[in-house]
């Protein structure tokens, strides 16, 4: 089953110009409903507005951390089946294991290029 | 306690109690005596404790001459500051570039290529505008330098001063900021990015979770 192009996504990062790069690789993969969030809170917000078809998002925010909405949205029932790509420069094992056991869909490590993404959102989506 | 010096101090005490009228004499009497029994106490202290209190006074006067050499004032004021200025600039500039050179990037993904000739002209204006904003690299290289020539700075200091007061290292977060970012790190397994080398690569973590 091919990848539906035009499900919404939400790339969630506290910088703009990764946001920026995410943004601009997905819309080389023909993604065209891409929406933004600074941290945890603001994704989980726009979450219970909009209903996503992956969030992709980094780890180290403030308030709220990606590790911490992830956790928060595998415990939401209306959200708990989104697909989730944890895209983070954090490289430890123990973040890795975390992310497993939270409920990750898969882990992107930073630097990445646009292969890996496109990889990983194939993964996740059964490609 | 009865010593012979307390046996005079309390005879002459005893003699003026027992007087109706107390001359000038009894009361310099009293106050010889005192003083007499105050130099032998003096001279009866150990010699070692005089030697102890001495080693105290050299180490308070040492540790002052330390906290001197460590500049506390000129680094809160001046090093510390300067090389927060330096990093903020490093961050502006690198963000400056990356969203230049992104620009760039995006206006050559959007451009119509129908116009061969146009396109290429278009193209090598962008990429001499790629070339331009890399220049960045050069400052920031020189802005890092003071950056970790601040941290030396720091660094000699604090060193020489712990050395100097022969103090360890303890665990405790120095204030209740401190306290709560640890705490956070800890909760939110924050590790921040890996050395060069260190860390788990993208097929580590792919085992890792057999995906």
């Amino acid at each position: 089953m091919a990848i539906d192009l035009s499900m919404p996504v939400l790339i969630v990062d506290d910088y703009k110009t990764m946001i920026r790069i995410i943004r601009n690789l997905l819309k080389q993969l023909g993604f065209s409903d891409v929406d933004d969030a600074a941290d945890g809170t603001e994704a989980l917000g726009k979450m219970r507005q909009k209903s996503y078809g992956l969030v992709i998002s980094d780890w180290n925010m403030e308030p709220m951390t990606g590790y911490e909405l992830l956790k928060e949205v595998r415990t939401d029932d209306g959200l708990a089946r989104t697909p989730f790509i944890m895209v983070t420069a954090e490289s430890k094992t123990e973040n890795v294991i975390a992310a497993k056991k939270a409920g990750v869909n898969n882990y992107i490590v930073k630097p990445f290029n646009a292969a890996t993404l496109k990889s990983k959102i194939d993964a996740v989506f059964g490609e | 306690m009865s010593s012979p010096v307390h046996s005079e101090i309390r005879e002459a005490a005893d003699s003026l109690t027992h007087k109706d009228d107390i001359s000038l004499v009894d009361v310099l009497s009293l106050a010889e005596a005192s003083i007499h029994s105050m130099k032998t106490f003096i001279d009866s202290l150990d010699s070692k404790v005089y030697e102890e209190f001495r080693g105290i006074a050299e180490y308070i006067q040492n540790t002052k001459l330390e906290i001197g050499n460590l500049q506390a004032n000129d680094l809160t004021s001046n090093h510390i500051p300067v090389a927060g200025d330096e990093l903020n600039l490093v961050v502006s500039s690198t963000e400056e570039a990356t969203t230049k050179i992104m620009e760039c990037a995006e206006s050559v993904l959007d451009a119509d290529s129908s116009d061969p000739d146009a396109y290429k002209e278009l193209v090598n204006a962008k990429m001499m505008d790629i070339f331009e904003a890399c220049s960045f690299q050069d400052l920031t290289g020189q802005r890092i330098t003071k950056v970790v020539e601040t941290l030396e700075h720091i660094e000699t200091r604090v060193s020489r001063f712990a050395a100097a007061i022969g103090a360890g290292d303890g665990d405790e977060p120095a204030n209740e900021k401190e306290a709560k970012r640890k705490k956070r790190k800890e909760d939110q397994i924050l590790n921040g990015p890996a050395k060069k080398g260190e860390g788990v690569s993208q097929d580590d973590i792919d085992a890792l979770l057999n995906f």
